[in-house]
């Protein structure tokens, strides 16, 4: 017969036993959660510390992406310039009243800044006219005329393929610089606002540096007949807002031009 | 017993245990909202496979990129299981690492300083 108290005896040991076990395995778990925390700290501190790393090289590839291909839009645009013996700032001009015309538009600005870029390859289709026309110092026979119209399709095909937004933007201009707001422009006699806004912006700048430029085949414009015109062309050749733009700002035009003047 | 598999997400790994071959893996990321929920039915598999019909040899494949603190804690939770039966059955673990993640490399290591009585091979690829 047992007595009393061994049994008593008996239960304390167990509940030691149970006791020490439960000790023993919340001091284990308690040891590993501090570990755990150590471990997974450091480890994603590298984690973050790689992330930013990786983070870094796609900001400068991207940086480096953007300067080619502003470089590339710049050259390609120079090369369309010296073909067609456009001497001097003429795209460069042009870049600058696209965007003046944009802004006023009222496109937004990282549109606006794009445009100043795109808006130079304009005449990038006639590095693939003959040079005998090109460079012809009298009028074109209606031939020659029809083979230097080409160049807006050139150019538009040369740049199209591509899914670059800067060449897309580039290839519209390239296209649609020469329609006129009355159908009566070319390649596809497009009118009104079914002309992208890029061509329809970078046909008024085009023009107005044009007229006001000596070319092979003409001396430059004086600017009374240059507004003359543009007031003649308000809602023939040019979309009417665009040109009350120019009148508008009149003064910000002249001064890009005084500031880029052909040496 | 019905195999248990999970698909991965962007915040989960996929997961694949296999009564039949004995193959248990889990590849991928390791963030879920919550943590715990997410590994219950693991934990209560691999409980049940254990103690039911589990096969002559089982192999754990563990392919995780990254995973956050309290995926940690319910691996050491999960080995803890594997570390319980390593007497009664033939347990393998391959922890399979990227040889340009450093830091899974280190938690395989951490892993086999934790678990020496249990196998675990590093597997780099």
């Amino acid at each position: 017969m047992e007595a009393p108290e061994d049994n008593l005896l008996r239960e304390l040991n167990d509940l030691k036993a149970s006791f020490t076990k439960t000790i023993d395995k919340l001091a284990k778990d308690l040891k590993r959660q501090s570990k755990i925390m150590a471990r997974s700290d450091k480890r994603q501190r590298k984690e973050y510390d790689e992330l930013q790393a990786k983070l870094q090289e796609v900001k400068d590839l991207s940086a480096e992406i953007e300067e080619t291909q502003r470089e590339v839009v710049l050259t390609m645009g120079a090369i369309g310039e010296s073909r067609s013996k456009e001497t001097g700032n003429h795209v460069k001009r042009v870049a600058e009243y696209t965007y003046i015309l944009a802004r006023y538009y009222g496109l937004p600005e990282k549109e606006c800044e794009m445009l100043k870029q795109a808006s130079p390859m304009h005449d990038i289709g006639k590095v693939a006219i003959p040079d005998s026309i090109l460079n012809k110092p009298a009028r074109f026979t209606p031939e020659e005329f029809e083979k230097m119209k080409e160049h807006a399709q050139l150019g538009y095909d040369m740049l199209k393929y591509s899914n670059r937004s800067l060449l897309k933007m580039a290839s519209i201009v390239a296209y649609e610089h020469h329609e006129k707001w009355n159908g009566k422009g070319y390649p596809n006699a497009t009118s009104g606002e079914d002309i992208h806004i890029y061509g329809r912006i970078t046909a008024l700048a085009d023009v107005f540096d044009a007229l006001g430029s000596a070319r092979v085949y003409k001396p430059a414009w004086d600017d009374e007949k240059i507004f003359n015109l543009f007031k003649e062309e308000r809602g023939q050749h040019f979309e009417p807002a665009l040109v009350d733009i120019f009148f508008g700002h009149l003064d910000e035009f002249l001064q890009i031009r005084d500031s880029l003047k052909d040496v | 017993m019905e195999n248990l598999f999970l698909e991965g997400t962007q915040y989960t790994p996929e997961i694949n245990m296999n009564a039949e071959s004995g193959v248990i893996s889990m590849v991928g990321k390791s963030y879920p909202e919550n943590t715990f929920d997410f590994y219950q039915p693991i934990m209560d598999w691999v409980t049940a496979y254990f103690n039911g019909e589990a096969k002559n040899k089982t192999v754990v494949n563990m392919e995780i990129i990254y995973f956050n603190s309290s995926s940690s804690k319910l691996f050491f939770d999960f080995f803890d299981v594997l570390d319980e039966q390593k007497d009664k059955h033939h347990v393998e673990v391959n922890w399979i690492y990227d040889e340009e993640n450093e830091s899974a490399l280190e938690a395989g290591e951490d892993f086999i300083e934790d678990f020496e009585n249990l196998v675990i091979n590093l597997v780099g690829k």
